[in-house]
């Protein structure tokens, strides 16, 4: 919804903002609009903001920031090298001030901007750079400190003077300067970089240079961050410059939905996080808003692991993709701002291309691909073949939204057409086993938040999160599956230092994907938040966590 | 006695190193662990390689035995090693999560046994047969009420509607009123029901007829004579409540946002922290064994016949 506005305001985030809020408050009054949107409010500064959380932070390594809530706090207490307008996802200016690449996209010189500190008052240099990023590119052994998913073929690091340092990859890497840009890539002092893994959900012990800090915490329960005074390094071009607004956020773990939802309309919060679709009317009429930025990744879908015979031939799973009602689906269970998808990636995504010709929904299509393919509906109303049931199971995924409910939704809708899709939930330790399992787990939810066509290779490539269960990837239970073609594709993807080329070739894994019917993209996943209508400046990175560093807090009516 | 003490202190022994034990097997049969649960989690799309690497920097491909061995002699010298999910060592947690578990036990328990006490006492003085059997179906409507729907409908009122109470931001003492009160109302239903079976029980007894017949009145046998006999068995129950009181108040605590123990066992079960919960276990032996020692020892507090035979014992 954002979006869609703001793409029309390219280069004037302010006046975007504005309409964007203006749009978002569609169910208040306009009077209460007008009026919001034609003062020119001088933003009020100090004051605590509450946020409410739903769960507790895990480990706060920077490339473990994918994670949610970890990156609500990561997002705050570390800079990036670069920054990604979340409106246009361009490339910008932040930590470096310039950049160069070479032709072939190996070599990486960044200029790092003077003065900057981590407010453990060592500096952010150029040592400092080359450092963090030896280790999210190569990871350390000792240290247990994983590599991180966003970087791809790193090689080492060379410091040429003080303020620039320059990266060299053995493959081409055009993804990596986006990958200088997320949250994984935050920068952190060397004294944090010392640590070994598991120090690091100590959130007091995580030293960036970003515009608050962690002042003091509760494991498990609350989180203190105060601004950082001499605070001066804001990506350099938003409107936002010197320290935050605001002078200490309190983030307060509260598990339970209707707590956190009562307690922001009894004005105990300012801002929560993760607010269900159907609880989105409550919070509109009482005059709060809601935020809904896309993840701008890989569509919330539903994968197919063709190792398994049943959904190894391309009919069935073309049958089943006709056979899902994604309208339903987002009509039923969700709201606006989980729009139907329409690609394997969401529409603000790079690299997008429409594809919703191909998804349409057909049950004749899909019953006519099923009878071609030898199922045949049995006594029992299920298909039927040499004796085999056409009987599917998928594990719930706990961390997508009503992901149970949607699952149970396919089932039914597959119904229709004579297949079963059974949805369980398991402890996590039995789900993560038995969906390694193409025998066990045939059908998968996933999903995946990134804004690179990066993240396209992430979700399929096997050695990266291989979602279609292929041979050579994280799972020993698979027999055969291995689609050379995809796999060349997603090469290409990763290694094409030729942006317009590169696009190209995103569109091909698109289409190739949804030809194969691998996966039957649903809908774009938003995050969605609730903040009370005195929350000014709440902005979000270009996968949707939030960013307190505009935000202000205007006098409560 | 000594004997008697160090056949108690053996008996626990035993009983925490079997806990130990038996929470140590179970968790290595299930399917997966903590590593692969962390690091197999899409959030960081590690590939297969690097999973064995940090398997292996973690020591996981260590033959079991040794693995126990180990973790045995680290317990041992206090050393609880780390949460593999959470990053902080398990020291931390237990310090962050067994003071606000303990005080909300202890007042949650307070709290119920002077309801249970209200309800039992009301149920037996209570002038008319109606009322009576009214009162006596209390604890019924009380062990029936879900926490869960109490907690939120406590919250609603008192925080949301009458703003009386915060639940965001509470002082110490505001964050724990209606967690108690949550938590009290179910828990002082068991002991509200024993305590006027006991109590009716005792009604029925030859000495008590004698008393009435003297001319006592209702209230008095029951303050004098029927009290102290009745409560030995709301005593045995009682704690065992309150071991369970501890661990397992992880719905209130998750209603209320509050750190205990009962939220961070069910976090470390989902994701299988050996260490963490291997730490509740020994933690939770250590508290019923303690707790039954204390009940053991009540006894003869409240019945002067135990003592005698203690003595004779003795």
């Amino acid at each position: 919804m954002i979006v869609s506005l703001t793409n029309r305001f390219k280069n004037r985030p302010v006046l975007a903002a504005v309409a964007g809020a203006v749009f978002l408050m569609g169910s208040l009054t306009w009077a209460s609009v007008t009026k919001a949107a034609g003062a020119s409010e001088t933003p009020v500064k100090g004051g605590t903001l509450v946020y409410l959380e739903q769960q507790p932070h895990t480990n706060l390594y920077p490339p473990a920031g994918g994670f949610y809530p970890n990156g609500g706090i990561l997002n705050q207490i570390t800079d990036k090298l670069t920054y990604q307008n979340p409106e246009t996802l361009e490339i910008e200016p932040w930590i470096a001030e310039s950049w160069t690449v070479n032709a072939d996209a190996t070599e990486y010189t960044f200029k790092i901007r003077k003065g900057v500190t981590f407010s453990d008052g060592t500096p952010l240099d150029a040592a400092a750079v080359a450092k963090n990023y030896d280790v999210y590119g190569r990871g350390n052994k000792d240290l247990k400190l994983p590599i991180s998913e966003v970087i791809n073929n790193y090689d080492r690091s060379e410091v040429i003077d003080p303020q620039t340092v320059k990266f060299y990859f053995k493959k081409p890497s055009p993804g990596f300067l986006q990958g200088t840009s997320v949250i994984g890539s935050g920068l952190v002092s060397l004294a944090t970089l010392a640590l070994p893994y598991e120090a690091l959900g100590d959130a007091t012990k995580i030293i960036g240079s970003g515009p608050f800090v962690v002042a003091a915490e509760t494991l498990g329960r609350e989180l203190t961050l105060k601004a950082r005074t001499d605070y001066n390094w804001g990506p350099a071009k938003l409107a936002q410059q010197g320290r935050a607004y605001l002078d200490t956020i309190k983030y307060i773990i509260t598990p339970e939905d209707s707590v956190r939802i009562g307690a922001l309309l009894a004005g105990q919060a300012d801002v929560i996080r993760q607010v269900q679709a159907y609880d989105e009317k409550q919070v509109e009429d009482e005059g709060y808003l809601i935020y809904a930025p896309s993840t701008r990744g890989v569509n919330n879908s539903v994968v197919f692991r063709p190792d398994n015979p049943l959904v190894a031939d391309i009919r069935v799973r073309r049958a089943l993709l006709h056979a899902t009602n994604a309208d339903e689906i987002v009509s039923t269970l969700f709201s606006a701002n989980y729009p139907k998808a329409t690609s394997i990636i969401a529409k603000t995504a790079l690299g997008y291309v429409d594809l919703s010709s191909r998804l349409s929904y057909d049950l004749e299509k899909a019953k006519a691909l099923l009878d071609e393919a030898g199922w045949k509906v049995g006594t029992n109303g299920l298909r039927q073949k040499d004796g085999q049931v056409l009987e599917l199971t998928a594990y719930e995924s706990l961390p997508q939204p009503q992901n149970k409910e949607t699952l149970q939704l396919v089932s039914q809708q597959w119904g229709k057409i004579g297949v079963k899709l059974n949805v369980l939930t398991a402890d996590s330790g039995s789900a993560t086993v038995n969906n390694l399992d193409p025998a066990k787990a045939p059908v998968s939810p996933a999903m995946v938040g990134r804004a690179d066509p990066d993240v396209i290779k992430s979700q399929y490539y096997p050695t990266n999160r291989n979602v279609l269960l292929q041979k050579g990837g994280n799972s020993d239970k698979v027999q055969a599956f291995l689609d050379e073609k995809l796999n060349t594709l997603l090469d290409n993807l990763a290694s094409e230092p030729d942006r317009a080329k590169r696009l190209a070739i995103a569109s091909d894994v698109q289409a190739y994907v949804v030809d194969q019917a691998y996966a039957i993209p649903i809908f774009e996943e938003p995050q969605a938040f609730a903040a009370a209508p005195y929350v000014k400046g709440l902005s979000f990175e270009a996968v949707g966590r939030p960013s307190f560093y505009g935000t202000w807090l205007a006098p409560r009516h | 006695m000594s004997r008697y003490v160090i056949g108690r202190v053996g008996q626990a022994l035993l009983v925490l190193w079997a806990a130990f034990t038996v929470s140590f097997v179970l968790l290595q049969a299930l399917p997966g662990d903590a590593i692969l649960i962390k690091f197999l989690n899409p959030e960081l799309g590690l590939g297969p390689e690097q999973i064995a690497e940090i398997r292996a920097s973690y020591g996981a491909d260590v033959p079991l035995l040794s693995q126990y061995l180990h973790s045995i002699v680290n317990f041992l010298s206090g050393e609880f090693g780390y949460s593999v999910q959470a990053g902080v060592p398990v020291g931390d947690l237990l310090l962050a999560n067994l003071p606000p578990s303990l005080w909300l036990a202890t007042l949650g328990f307070l709290l119920a046994t002077i309801l249970a006490g209200v309800v039992a006492v009301l149920s037996t003085l209570a002038p008319f047969a109606w009322l009576r059997s009214l009162i006596q179906s209390v604890p019924s409507l009380f062990v029936s009420t879900p926490v869960f729907w109490l907690g939120i409908l406590l919250i609603q009122v008192f925080s949301f509607q009458l703003r009386l109470i915060p639940v965001i931001n509470p002082g110490p003492w505001e964050a724990l009123i209606l967690p108690v009160l949550t938590l009290a109302v179910p828990i002082s239903a068991p002991l509200a029901q024993i305590l006027i079976r006991n109590i009716d029980e005792v009604m029925t007894e030859p000495f008590i007829a004698v008393a009435r017949a003297k001319g006592a009145s209702r209230s008095w046998v029951l303050w004098k004579h029927v009290a102290k006999n009745a409560i030995l068995p709301t005593l045995t129950i009682g704690g065992i409540l309150f071991g369970e009181l501890l661990a397992g108040a992880v719905v209130t605590e998750a209603v209320f946002g509050l750190n205990g123990i009962g939220g961070l066992t069910q976090r470390a079960v989902g994701s299988q922290d050996i260490a963490v919960l291997q730490a509740l276990v020994v933690f939770s032996a250590v508290a019923f064994v303690l707790i039954n020692l204390a009940v053991d020892l009540l006894y003869p507090v409240f019945d002067p016949r135990l003592r005698i035979r203690e003595r004779a014992a003795a």
